[in-house]
């Protein structure tokens, strides 16, 4: 069932990639006038797409269409569960699963305009660490991949920072845990516990009731563990970035949150800062779903217009043509991500959610 | 002990104008959901509820070009008013030191919105220098499991807010739990119950308690026998630049962890259209690195976003930072402990107006206050305000003279039946008579003398509708109070006709606060004196 995914398979994810850019066109002639009324258009999406959205130069090009977008922030799952949706025009969740079950609460038209590997941040004292206690290797392709079957071992038995052996660098009483969002809201968590089901399952996609319940034994204790986790990604990697290795040692991040801040050159990762992968990892699809009719144009330019994908690239996303993001990362980032599974289809990831999130309720361990 | 500086008591919404920081929070807020209810929203404002620890920031958000209103209420009570759907249509947003607690309570993510980190403070131990160094811990690495070794040694002692009042306590408490408990993960039931011990050990050396960090802040210069404080960091380093310390604290970071508080400023789901776009210009100006720099150098908060880098006064170490419980009953299980089985235990004199002018609503609202502190308040916050147990609680109604005092204490299990006496009890007050306040207070002042134990939290609350009428005068009782061995606080409640700035004296010259309950209900200013008991 693994899959050796190189960029190319990107090219899918634009879909009517062509029909777009000519309708794409066509609203530009209205566009630019300073007279123009703006048509605003209210979406709620996933905190690591904020940046993007807040950029002057997007809010300038969608205004050349004619176009004012307002967004909120909320976790991608949250988004179908509690956020009133006849607020707002579009939402844009950060993967295929979490755009079901939006669309399960209020159809639309979807656009895939970018995705991003799901990886790690974290610092070098930590990746010396995990590599000499064999969880860190060189990948041989331009970076580094944690383990990931090695790591779940880790966590089954408990172990804590200060028990791997020789480390002074980081010898905190703390679980070796990665740092996630919440399972219950959001999709960097909900993508985290579908590479984890993948290699709890014996290295195969879950596809069953009776595997998921099988895994989520295991694969629970990742997310309750940590103890308090935040709704939305952007949260933990603000700390990560602001706070460093104390509070969050790794956490588990969308590629693009990190490499948009190498390509800005803002000086926010610092020298002893690292983006590793794991291996295997998923790749989160950013799924755009037009609610209204003026919203098709949003998800339509984001897709296809030029200087908008362009963007896109240089906030750390790989676009349908790979092409704009290689051109936006440089060596700031891999051409490709090659140990990458998929996620268990949208019914069997809500199971494993669901059956993760039952142990929140259910009275302590005893 | 004496606190200099107080004012008159004043509502919470007006608190931020003036005098803000230390010296403004001498006097507590009755709190109760905020002060604008009254006012008409106006669509260029942003209306806050928010956690007494952001009342700094409020000259620096005159700058923002964002017209915000910030009012103040206690941190577990505004959660439970945000995450029940209370303060819908009230506030477009809210601004606590955490939203940790609130997102564990069912409902509440339903309620919030965009939320915007702005800043950090861990929570830390601050104790005076020559303390620090007698110890050993200017020099040395220091862990929670040593500090509680001294503390059960009494080697040292500290302040700390009420976990149930205030984050800081809130967030100490559960660091300490953690570190305690050594289990490397977050804390539930079971492994609270293993450390209630250890917990037992530590919170032995805290001799002062309070309901909110800027209290606490303010009443250790001259709190007598406190070595130290647990408390922000931000308020730690602000009180070491005041000059009102006889020596500065040494701020100590244990090795094994801390809780941070990071601010998060955040949108209400229910906020209309306008409110969204003010939020949005107050979060952004918020993070921009002029006004991060000029956080950090006002406030004393370590900045969020990395491109204003924490300057030398926080130090180089790293902070680890302790795992916080995902559930919500792990939380209220521990506040609980903490306050039935933990701390010291409290020694409480309620001195109660039951003059003629009471008869009536005031009466009622007298009964129903002393009734939720019965147990009658199931909210969360209000079953960590009921009486706790081994609590010893006086109740002393006055009219023309103090009347007959009745005493109950609290046993150490089910406190149920003692509860129900006291209910009984203030079920019987009648009003009739004149207003014997200042025979009254000293009264309860010569009783608490004769019974007080050293170990015990003891503290007075005063509660009057209307002038003194009947006996000695508020100079009277002034030289009385130069007169006693010991300086036990006493809150005061400013209700009906009370005057206010005489019972303001009262708390000032005890070092006690003044609650102000005259367009408040009693109810809501017992509730938040009992953070102070």
């Amino acid at each position: 069932m693994k899959r050796w995914i190189g960029v190319g398979l990107a090219l899918l994810l634009g879909g009517a990639v062509a029909a777009a850019i000519v309708l794409g066109n066509r609203g530009a002639k209205s566009g630019s006038g300073a007279q123009t009324t703006l048509t605003t258009l209210h979406g709620v999406i996933g905190s690591e797409k904020l940046p993007l959205f807040k950029d002057p130069t997007v809010a300038k090009l969608f205004a050349q269409h004619g176009l004012k977008v307002e967004v909120d922030t909320a976790g991608s799952r949250q988004i179908a569960t509690t956020v009133n949706l006849k607020d707002y025009d579009f939402a844009f969740p950060s993967s295929t699963p979490a755009a079901q079950k939006i669309k399960g609460a209020r159809p639309g038209t979807v656009y895939s305009p970018f995705y991003s590997p799901m990886a790690v941040a974290t610092f070098q004292p930590i990746v010396e660490l995990l590599a000499k206690a064999g969880l860190v290797a060189d990948s041989g392709q331009g970076y580094q991949v944690l383990d990931m079957r090695k790591y779940l071992d880790l966590v089954a038995k408990g172990t804590r920072w200060d028990a791997l052996p020789g480390n002074t660098t980081y010898p905190a009483r703390k679980r070796i845990l990665l740092t996630t969002t919440d399972i219950r809201t959001s999709n960097s968590a909900a993508m985290y516990l579908a590479m984890t089901s993948y290699v709890a399952n014996g290295d195969d996609v879950v596809t069953s009731k009776d595997q998921a319940s099988k895994v989520a034994d295991a694969l629970a204790p990742l997310f309750l563990d940590q103890g308090y986790s935040e709704s939305s990604s952007e949260g933990p990697f603000e700390d990560y970035l602001a706070l460093g290795m104390g509070k969050s040692p790794m956490i588990v991040a969308y590629e693009a949150q990190y490499v948009s801040h190498l390509i800005a050159q803002d000086g926010a990762i610092r020298p002893d800062m690292r983006l590793i992968y794991p291996q295997p990892t998923v790749l989160s699809k950013h799924t755009l779903i037009a609610f209204t009719p003026k919203a098709n144009d949003v998800g339509r330019l984001l897709t296809s217009d030029p200087e908008l994908v362009k963007l896109e690239a240089r906030y750390g996303f790989r676009t349908a043509d790979p092409k704009a993001f290689a051109a936006a990362a440089g060596k700031n980032a891999p051409a490709a991500v090659i140990d990458v599974v998929e996620p268990p289809a949208y019914d069997h990831l809500e199971t494993l959610i669901d059956l993760v999130q039952r142990r929140y309720l259910s009275a302590p361990r005893s | 002990m004496r606190l200099r500086g107080a004012g008159a008591a004043r509502r919470a919404g007006l608190a931020g104008l003036a005098g803000l920081l230390l010296l403004s929070s001498l006097v507590a807020c009755s709190s109760s959901g905020g002060s604008g209810d009254d006012e008409p929203d106006s669509p260029d404002t942003l209306r806050v509820l928010a956690g007494s620890e952001v009342k700094d920031l409020v000259p620096l958000l005159e700058e923002s070009g964002v017209k915000v209103k910030l009012s103040y209420t206690g941190t577990l009570d505004g959660a439970e008013q945000v995450a029940g759907g209370a303060v819908k249509g009230k506030y477009d947003a809210i601004w606590f030191s955490s939203n940790r607690y609130l997102s564990l309570i069912d409902g509440a993510s339903a309620q919030l919105s965009t939320q915007t980190k702005i800043m950090a403070s861990p929570v830390v131990l601050g104790l005076r220098a020559s303390k620090a160094s007698e110890l050993g811990w200017n020099t040395k690495q220091v862990t929670w499991a040593d500090i509680t070794a001294a503390a059960a040694a009494k080697k040292f002692t500290f302040g700390m807010t009420n976990p149930a009042s205030s984050n800081s306590g809130f967030s100490a408490l559960v660091g300490v739990a953690a570190a305690l408990s050594n289990t490397g993960d977050a804390l539930d039931r079971q492994q609270i119950a293993a450390v209630e011990p250890k917990l037992k050990e530590f919170f032995s050396a805290q001799t002062l308690t309070a309901g909110s960090s800027g209290w606490l802040a303010d009443a250790y210069p001259t709190a007598n026998g406190v070595d130290g404080l647990i408390n922000y960091e931000s308020v730690l380093l602000a009180m070491n630049a005041s000059g009102k310390l006889k020596e500065p604290l040494t701020i100590i970071y244990p090795s094994d962890g801390v809780v941070t508080a990071d601010y998060p400023l955040t949108l209400l789901s229910s906020a209309a259209t306008p409110k969204r776009a003010l939020y949005a210009k107050l979060a952004a100006w918020l993070r921009t690195p002029a006004t991060q720099q000029k956080i950090m150098t006002t406030t004393n908060r370590r900045p969020i976003i990395p491109d204003v880098r924490p300057d030398q006064r926080f130090g180089t170490r790293t902070l680890l930072e302790l795992p916080f419980p995902n559930r919500r009953s792990a939380a209220d299980e521990l506040i609980s402990a903490y306050l039935n089985e933990v701390r010291r235990p409290s020694r409480t004199v309620f001195v109660l107006d039951t003059s003629g002018s009471m008869e009536g609503e005031r009466l009622d609202g007298l009964k129903r206050a002393l009734t939720a502190l019965t147990g009658g308040d199931t909210s969360a916050s209000g079953t960590f305000a009921r009486f706790r147990n081994r609590e010893t609680v006086t109740l002393l109604p006055f009219n023309n003279a103090p009347q007959q005092s009745q005493t109950f204490t609290l046993p150490e299990g089910d406190s149920s039946p003692v509860l129900t006496q006291i209910r009984q009890y203030s079920d019987r007050l009648f009003a009739s008579g004149g207003t014997a306040i200042f025979d009254s207070l000293r009264a309860a002042y010569e009783q608490t003398e004769r019974t007080l134990k050293p170990d015990e939290f003891t503290s007075i609350v005063l509660m009057s509708d209307g002038e003194n009428t009947d006996g000695s005068s508020y100079d009277d009782f002034a030289s009385y109070y130069q007169t006693t061995p010991r300086n036990i606080r006493t809150f005061v409640v400013l209700f009906g006709d009370s005057n206010s700035e005489e019972m303001s004296k009262v708390a000032t010259l005890t070092g006690g606060a003044a609650f102000d309950a005259r367009s408040g209900s009693l109810a809501s200013a017992f509730k938040e004196i009992r953070g102070y008991q």
